[in-house]
């Protein structure tokens, strides 16, 4: 699947940056958390440790108990007790493929990151380049790098950086965008030390480490669909302009293939238990993205998490991408959807709504009022079973 | 809603190219019937409101007391199938859900909702009550909805909704949570209320 | 400045301040950097500091809001950003030639000034032991893709970072019923959010002319100083 001349490409790079090639090395020992030095870190702890109580406030975190606790575990799982007792997750309702590690430890897992990912491994594999990032104090690094001889920020420096709470989860759209605005704080060798120490976690841990090439992988193959779908040319991650800065994702999903350990092949990816973690969230991640109006991104998304087997969820999640697209013959093919999440889960209300609606619009009405008679049937408390209610005339017999 | 961003826009050009063009928002007289965008909609304030200048789409309107961040009331007069809700900043790239021929009212706020998520680029939206109603005399739906929007506030929302010969029309009003919203719901019940089609 | 409003020196008010919160979080997964601000812990000292002298030269009480945890946080995170939306309106729609809505165009021959963040304000902590409550904030008024995309420029050509039309407000509200008493804006036109500005004159410049207050009056800035007052 990758061609020759990124493998080519990736083979250079790898030459040209990375010392040892036959094994990355071992991760090292964890020397334990970080301990601030020096006024300049000891401050920038406390505000940040400040920060992370007001960030905890936030609307836009997922608070699922469950949920946060496996997230945890796959990072525990990954990098191993010692180095995920640093860490603090929060799983946050954004629909981006994005995680982000504060350096006191604080960290952010975006729900489009759950949405895109499909097992412990490939989960583990983002959150260990993370956590690599952390543990080399590459946010340090920059920051002193940043800091020129001790001057201090001005005010109106620190005034433009002041936001309400909510600030940090501001934009995340426009995928072109984002990946021109891949500049990254960390520069190439920071990236490249991170890939690799995420890789070396994942060696020494009991999952496969092969997972984290996939994750490029997949969301090079997102950015496509999406681009396709628009009419757009193809995305430009082979060609960033800013490309010194940060190893394209073509090539890094490259050098993560080469690094990973081969015997470990055969090791667990625990898809079929990160499937049962999400489930329960499934459909309001689906949902989000959905709602995003990426039709290319969000049927590439669905289709792949259908390659482990298509759910009445997914099946309605399709239906929904297909009606509120529209077209007549979206229409015709979200009717179908709805059925087939009907033939797996006969008692999925939003199901019988969504085949209702698609039905009527296609002019059959008859059939259409029998699927939302069962609807509220199934759900007569519905936000909308007024309305549903008088779309349906009294006469229709029940189903 | 979209005058936000136009008017944050707007701003900012006037700072950079002072002195500049003036910017002339109307005046919208209490008690005096007026006709919203070229359009068979005609309302009657109930007390005076300003128009905003600004061109957020063809058929919309958007109307204020304090300023589009307190109190945005936006008319959409007679969108036409196959036509999205406001102005695209590009067809192409970041297209946005398109009314149709055949949008039931009950799709109308999962179109409000997705063209609110795309266009505002937010993630927290969400629709609290949706509920039939009469509205420019025929069959209509009323629905409400809170979002955080790109300035961090927390909004809350009202709109109410019908079709009328195949094009939508629509009033909806945002204001923030804290204070402003109750503030002023009052205002907006009362256009809603004198809402014509001539 | 609100009608018939005075605050002289040494009147015995309270003034609570309203501290803004510093971000420093990264992200770098899946090429979605969003570089944040840096901050030190001396940029705080020199703040607080700057807090000292404002409460000389204000001739009145100056005590800072309590750390606020939870539901207060949030309530005090809401405020803020109504504030910084208030600041914005009333700027851009009241004082602003040519863009002033028609309303309030009256409210000035008038002499109203009739801005409020409603009486919720009394809730915040630290309301209860003190009379009035001053907010600063700033804005920044390109949207967020513009100004990745200055950051973009900024990190490659190794300067600090320009965020455009960058403005600062500081705004004092009556805590019995949330009015707006007094708001003062300062726009800086492209200036580099790094240049060495003390955090003194910072402040000094936006409690300029506020009431009762000693503060001399700094040269304006170059380029465009708006001030909000009727």
């Amino acid at each position: 699947m990758i061609a020759r001349m990124r493998l080519a490409v990736g083979v250079l790079a790898l030459a040209a940056g990375v010392s040892a090639q036959a094994e990355p090395p071992l991760p090292p020992p964890y020397a334990g958390a970080y301990q601030p030095q020096g006024v300049d870190e000891q401050g920038l702890w406390r505000e940040m440790d400040e920060e992370e109580r007001r960030f905890a406030q936030s609307d836009m975190i997922i608070r699922d108990p469950t949920l946060q606790a496996y997230v945890t575990k796959v990072l525990c799982d990954t990098v191993g007790q010692d180095r995920c007792d640093a860490t603090r997750i929060y799983i946050v309702r954004v629909p981006m493929f994005n995680a982000s590690m504060s350096p006191n430890g604080l960290i952010q897992v975006y729900s489009g990151l759950l949405l895109r990912v499909h097992s412990e491994a490939e989960l583990g594999a983002v959150l260990g380049h993370e956590f690599g990032h952390f543990e080399a104090r590459h946010s340090l690094e920059r920051l002193k790098a940043q800091r020129s001889g001790g001057d201090v920020l001005a005010w109106a420096g620190v005034l433009a950086s002041l936001a309400p709470s909510y600030d940090m989860l501001r934009t995340y759209r426009n995928l072109q965008l984002t990946i021109i605005g891949s500049i990254y704080r960390f520069n190439r060798d920071q990236e490249r030390e991170a890939d690799g120490l995420g890789i070396s976690y994942l060696n020494t841990s009991a999952l496969r480490p092969q997972a984290a090439a996939q994750v490029w992988e997949r969301l090079m193959a997102e950015f496509t669909a999406d681009a396709r779908a628009k009419g757009l040319k193809k995305p430009r991650f082979d060609r960033i302009p800013f490309y010194s800065t940060h190893p394209p994702e073509a090539e890094r999903a490259t050098t993560l293939a080469l690094l990973a350990r081969p015997e470990a092949a055969t090791r667990d990816d625990g898809a079929a238990r990160y499937r049962a973690a999400l489930a329960p969230w499934l459909p309001q991640l689906l949902d989000d993205q959905i709602k995003l109006n990426d039709f290319g991104a969000s049927e590439y998304i669905i289709q792949s998490l259908a390659e482990s087997g298509w759910t009445a969820p997914l099946w309605h999640a399709r239906g929904e991408l297909y009606r509120l697209r529209g077209a007549p013959r979206d229409l015709v093919h979200a009717a179908q959807f709805y059925d087939e999440a009907i033939a797996l889960d006969p008692a999925h209300p939003e199901a019988h709504r969504g085949l209702g609606l698609a039905l009527l619009k296609t002019g059959q009405a008859a059939a259409g009022q029998k699927a939302l008679l069962r609807y509220l049937e199934l759900k007569p408390d519905a936000a909308d079973a007024k309305l549903i209610g008088m779309m349906i005339p009294k006469e229709v017999p029940a189903p | 809603m979209m005058s936000r961003l136009i008017a944050a826009l707007a701003v900012t050009l006037i700072v950079a190219l002072l002195p500049s063009a003036a910017m002339a928002h109307k005046l919208r007289e209490q008690g005096v019937a007026v006709s919203i965008a070229d359009s068979p909609l005609t309302v009657t304030p109930g007390r005076d409101w300003n128009r905003l200048d600004g061109n957020v789409g063809k058929h919309t309107e958007t109307w204020t007391l304090d300023g589009g961040q307190l109190n945005d009331l936006t008319f959409f007069a007679g969108i036409e199938p196959g036509k999205p809700l406001v102005r695209e900043r590009s067809k192409k790239r970041e297209p946005l859900p398109k009314f149709g021929a055949g949008t039931l009212l009950v799709e109308l706020p999962e179109l409000f909702e997705a063209t609110y998520r795309t266009a505002k680029q937010i993630a927290d939206f969400r629709v609290t009550d949706v509920q039939p109603t009469r509205f420019l005399g025929q069959d209509g739906v009323m629905f409400t909805y809170e979002y955080v929007d790109q300035d961090q506030l927390t909004r809350k929302g009202e709109a109410h909704a019908a079709i009328v010969a195949g094009r939508l029309y629509m009033i909806g009003f945002d204001a923030p949570r804290l204070h402003y919203f109750e503030r002023n719901i009052g205002d907006f019940h009362r256009i809603v209320q004198s809402a014509r089609m001539s | 400045m609100r009608q018939g409003f005075a605050l002289p020196p040494q009147s015995g008010k309270t003034i609570l301040v309203l501290r803004p919160s510093v971000r420093v979080a990264e992200q770098s997964t899946g090429g979605m950097a969003e570089p944040r601000a840096e901050w030190t812990d001396q940029a705080r000292r020199h703040i607080d500091a700057a807090l000292v002298e404002l409460q000389r030269q204000l001739g009145n009480r100056v005590i800072a809001a309590p750390e606020a945890y939870g539901e207060d946080a949030r309530l005090v995170a809401e405020h803020q950003a109504l504030f910084a939306a208030v600041s914005r309106a009333v700027i851009e729609y009241q004082f602003f030639v040519g863009n002033r809505l028609p309303t309030k165009k009256r409210d000035n021959k008038a002499g109203q000034f009739d801005w409020s963040l409603g009486p919720d304000v009394a809730k915040l902590p630290g309301a209860d032991q003190a009379d009035y409550a001053l907010f600063l904030y700033t804005d920044d008024q390109y949207g967020s893709t513009g100004r990745k995309m200055l950051q973009i420029v900024g990190l490659v050509a190794g300067v600090g970072v320009s965020s455009g039309v960058h403005a600062g407000y500081a705004g004092l509200v009556d805590l019995k019923t949330g009015d707006l008493l007094w708001l003062n804006a300062d726009f800086q036109m492209g200036g580099d959010v790094r240049e060495a500005d003390g955090a003194m004159k910072r402040v000094r410049q936006l409690l300029e002319d506020f009431p009762g207050s000693t503060i001399a009056r700094e040269a304006a800035a170059p380029a465009a100083t708006a001030q909000a007052r009727p």
